[in-house]
């Protein structure tokens, strides 16, 4: 067993962190708050050719696969700039394409995503969904040689800077279960009929949410992914990265929490010692540490296993996001109480990482989810719902 | 055009550095990475084998266990090659030593151009350029912020406290790169994977005819003298004056 990444990995972190430590938390911040975009950091970080490590080299990318993609995630979080465009548009949507693409749309759609150029949003949520893929109420219907999509889809990251969108829809019914089956499609974020008004919500994050609204949206038959009404199987094969890289990006959050409480904790005196020699704060923040390491331990299985196809990548990817999601909280939390009243002051980029780190105990899939997934298959409990 | 850059692999100067109780060395056995400061000159290097349209850039190097690291960094950024010298017999070798070894390496690669830091950031000796140029017997011009390639003349605007003097010489020379004058780009992820299959030759100090000498002992090291507490003056509307007092004693009114 070797717990050493490949020099080629420590590069790749080391070259990430120096990207996003040049543009660092109070570019990321100002974009954020004032409603620009991060597209410098994109930029440069997709020229570089991070954005694209894990598409198939034949495309263009780098032929990695997810385990990079993670060090990009985490090392860019790492340095307060989370991108939550690198979790849906490379790790969602390059991941489901180069899989279940035919020649023609892999062709189509990857040298984009290779090279960064290419945004792609993920749209399954929708409001009397949730969580249950099988209930979902949009719709795509055959009409000749295109499907018109109809319904609702919302809590979706990032469309305003998306050139196209990935939309789960249902194509037909299993008569047998009264089970949705569900095809993929690829949207242009322009397409006619398509209308999209912003969430407001409470994270400091340059991708904006929205609710999308699709009347008899028009879209050639080509665009729908791989097989007719296989969705939920290709759905499945994109939702490992997505919790991988999401994992991954709490850990970053984690990271950069802790740097900043422990900095801070060896320097900051209150009477003859720095506020680090004292246990009451010593102690939460080592805990917070095994806790962050813990979580990158099992963020990193998770990748290793999805890459190399074994079965335990689905209840590894499961641990990492919630394991790395409590610890990123967990860290964040506790560098706010080290820094006393500063913690909360806009100068130390502490406070404003909450929503998005409280975010991912929501969000790609609920805590509660991946108890209930954990109880049922690692544990053979009955089904709770 | 040819250029050697000299690069030195150190010990991340973010983890606070020790030294060897026996030796008072800085203990170097962990990970090593490529100094910083050398980052610009492998980038003014790359920048000048670009603008004459040819020749490529190879690093010297020279560190204890076949430590690579921070070659594989530079070599990312697109260096084509590297030469590292490991030797346990230059443990703690000095100055002269290091450069008549760099200057062995850099001798079997006939160079168009050296290349190098105006010191390193673990040692600060910043002696190294001058008798790599010594030893080679080139000619020499330290702490370029600006170099342009004129036919066989190297131009250099060097750095002077006043300002910067316009400086040439005929090549090959060895020129000493200031640190900050250039921006050292990205590793980029192409980069990465190349530097994997970039040859790096490992040498013996013996391989380049260098007998290690006595080299140099560190016979005693002391801490650096605390900096004093300042004097803090509560300001009760009088505190300007108190300030003024300071300023006069320091003769600066």
């Amino acid at each position: 067993m070797d717990f050493n990444e490949t020099p080629e990995q420590t590069m790749i972190r080391e070259a990430v962190a120096r990207i996003a430590g040049d543009f660092g938390h109070d570019y990321f911040v100002t974009k954020a708050r004032s409603g620009e975009k991060t597209t410098e950091l994109w930029d440069a970080l997709a020229g570089a050719g991070f954005a694209g490590v894990g598409v198939p080299s034949e495309y263009g990318g780098g032929g990695m696969g997810v385990t990079e993609l993670a060090i990009v995630c985490e090392e860019l979080a790492a340095q307060g700039c989370p991108l939550l465009l690198l979790i849906v548009s490379p790790a969602i949507c390059a991941t489901i394409i180069a899989r279940f693409g035919d020649d023609a749309q892999r062709s189509r759609w990857l040298p984009g995503f290779a090279t960064g150029e290419l945004k792609m949003a993920f749209a399954i949520t929708e409001p009397d969904a949730g969580s249950n893929s099988h209930r979902l109420s949009t719709t795509a219907r055959r009409d000749g040689e295109v499907y018109r999509l109809r319904g609702t889809k919302y809590y979706i990251s990032g469309v305003d800077e998306s050139d196209a969108i990935l939309v789960v829809t249902r194509t037909s019914v299993d008569e047998e279960t009264g089970k949705g089956r569900l095809s993929l499609f690829v949207v242009p974020t322009d397409a006619a009929g398509l209308e999209r008004t912003v969430i407001p919500v409470e994270i400091t994050a340059p991708e904006k949410q929205f609710t999308l609204f699709f009347d008899d949206v028009e879209v050639p038959a080509e665009n729908l992914i791989g097989t007719p009404d296989d969705g939920l199987r290709q759905v499945f094969h994109g939702l490992n990265p997505e919790r991988i890289t999401g994992a991954a990006m709490a850990c970053g959050i984690g990271r950069y929490a802790l740097d900043k409480a422990s900095a801070y904790a060896r320097e900051r005196r209150v009477w003859d010692v720095p506020i680090g020699a004292h246990q009451g704060l010593a102690h939460p923040l080592a805990k917070a540490k095994i806790d962050l390491e813990l979580a990158r331990l099992m963020t990193q299985r998770g990748a290793w296993a999805h890459d190399c196809g074994d079965a335990m990548a689905a209840e590894s990817a499961n641990m990492a996001k919630y394991a790395a999601a409590e610890a990123a909280l967990a860290c964040l939390d506790q560098a706010i109480q080290t820094h006393g009243g500063n913690g909360l002051a806009t100068e130390y980029g502490l406070a404003d990482m909450w929503g998005i780190a409280r975010l991912l105990r929501t969000a790609p899939v609920s805590r509660e989810m991946i108890l209930n997934f954990v109880g049922q298959h690692s544990l053979g409990l009955p089904r709770s719902y | 055009m040819n250029v050697v850059v000299c690069v030195k692999q150190i010990p991340d100067p973010a983890i606070p550095g020790q030294l060897d109780p026996q030796s008072n060395f800085l203990k170097r056995e962990g990970k090593l990475i490529l100094d910083d400061s050398d980052a610009y000159g492998v980038e003014m290097a790359l920048q000048l084998v670009d603008a004459a349209g040819g020749g490529e850039v190879t690093l010297v190097s020279m560190a204890p266990n076949n430590e690579a690291s921070g070659l594989r960094t530079a070599l990312a950024m697109g260096a084509a090659k590297a030469v590292l010298i490991s030797d346990p017999a230059l443990a703690g070798a000095d100055a002269l030593t290091t450069a008549k070894v760099l200057a062995g390496a850099i001798d079997r690669v006939k160079p168009d151009l050296v290349l190098t830091a105006t010191e390193a950031t673990d040692g600060y000796t910043g002696t190294l350029p001058e008798q790599i140029a010594g030893i080679l017997d080139l000619p020499s011009i330290t702490f370029a912020k600006k170099i342009e390639i004129v036919g066989a003349t190297v131009k250099v605007d060097r750095q002077t406290e006043a300002g910067y003097d316009e400086v040439e010489a005929p090549m090959p020379a060895v020129v000493s790169v200031t640190a900050g004058v250039v921006e050292p780009r990205y590793p980029s992820f192409k980069g990465i994977m190349a530097a994997k299959s970039k040859p790096v030759d490992e040498l013996t100090a013996a391989d380049l005819g260098v007998t290690p000498g006595a080299g140099q002992q560190i016979v005693s090291v002391i801490a650096a003298e605390a900096r004093q507490a300042g004097e803090i003056i509560e300001d009760d509307g009088e505190g300007y004056l108190k300030i003024i007092e300071f300023l006069e004693q320091q003769k600066v009114l």
